[in-house]
């Protein structure tokens, strides 16, 4: 079952938007100003993880999907669902990550893909990113690894 | 003034889980997601981690009581378990689902259950902890709406 993470402000995300950006609210979060609006497909069985990255992401202005199985997340990505942004987990319901990053690259997916897990071995790292992930982040997300990759995206 | 001493209350509490290492940095990233657009938010994924963690505590129990133990799903739940208490910054929770990970690894089952007794512990303490700070300041946010 895929779902949404309620936006509860989405009128004044609308308002700064037409402004011309979206500025990151919060001291310890690092500013930046978005020129697009990114959308990011997350994967994560957990659901205080999954909550938590969707609103970093939400909070820089990402738009974001959120699925807790693998099975959802492939079928989302077979129905030609676009996202400039996928994070999954390694341990999902279903199948595990690595295999979900395998079906979403033969599928022809060519978006960043960010593998965030609570901890893996070199060789799993090293499998997941033969595999097509391009960034392998430790739980939890933060806007250390999130920032550069978030302006890369937005031709920053 | 009463105002004022509950806010100080609410300050020292918090400081107090940084001083003790039972939050660390990765909650007050958390905090920091929260606004006037979602105020209970920290609460709110409290509440999700602390309602999760203890149903992963409690299915690790019982698997440790199958023979022979199954080690792959238990790593897998603790796999779960550091995810979210390194999200929300359960410092200690953190520390306790690591040596137990490292223990099941190494296949001894009394040092094992030795562990499990251990993260279960400090699963309680903090949730004992974490609670009366939040119900503090729920109490003191619905006063100051008044």
């Amino acid at each position: 079952m895929a779902h949404t993470l309620p936006s509860s402000d989405q009128s004044s995300d609308q308002d700064k938007w037409d402004s011309g950006g979206l500025e990151c609210k919060g001291q310890l979060l690092i500013k930046i100003v978005m020129r697009n609006r990114l959308t990011a497909l997350v994967v994560d069985g957990d659901t205080t993880c999954w909550v938590l990255e969707q609103e970093l992401l939400h909070s820089y202005g990402v738009q974001t999907l959120g699925v807790d199985n693998s099975r959802d997340a492939v079928d989302l990505i077979a129905s030609d669902a676009e996202f400039n942004l996928i994070i999954i987990e390694k341990i999902l319901p279903v199948l595990n990550g690595l295999e979900v990053t395998r079906q979403i690259c033969e599928i022809g997916v060519r978006c960043k893909m960010l593998e965030v897990t609570a901890c893996s071995g070199e060789s799993e790292r090293q499998a997941f990113l033969a595999f097509g992930v391009d960034v392998f982040i430790e739980k939890p997300l933060d806007p250390e690894h999130l920032v550069p990759i978030l302006r890369e995206l937005d031709g920053q | 003034m009463e105002s004022k001493h509950v806010h100080e209350q609410i300050a020292a509490m918090r400081q107090s889980f940084f001083n003790e290492e039972v939050l660390n940095e990765n909650f007050s990233q958390l905090e920091q997601l929260e606004g006037k657009d979602n105020p209970n938010f920290v609460e709110e994924v409290f509440t999700m981690y602390l309602r999760d963690s203890i149903a992963f505590l409690e299915t690790i129990e019982e698997a440790m009581k199958t023979i022979p133990i199954d080690s792959i799903k238990m790593d897998s739940i603790l796999h779960q378990l550091k995810g979210s208490s390194a999200s929300v910054g359960a410092n200690k929770v953190l520390k306790e689902v690591n040596k137990t990970r490292q223990v099941l690894g190494k296949g001894n089952l009394e040092r094992t259950k030795a562990s499990i007794l251990e993260l279960r512990k400090e699963y309680d303490s903090f949730k004992a902890k974490l609670e009366p700070y939040f119900q503090l300041k729920q109490a003191n946010s619905v006063a100051q709406e008044k």
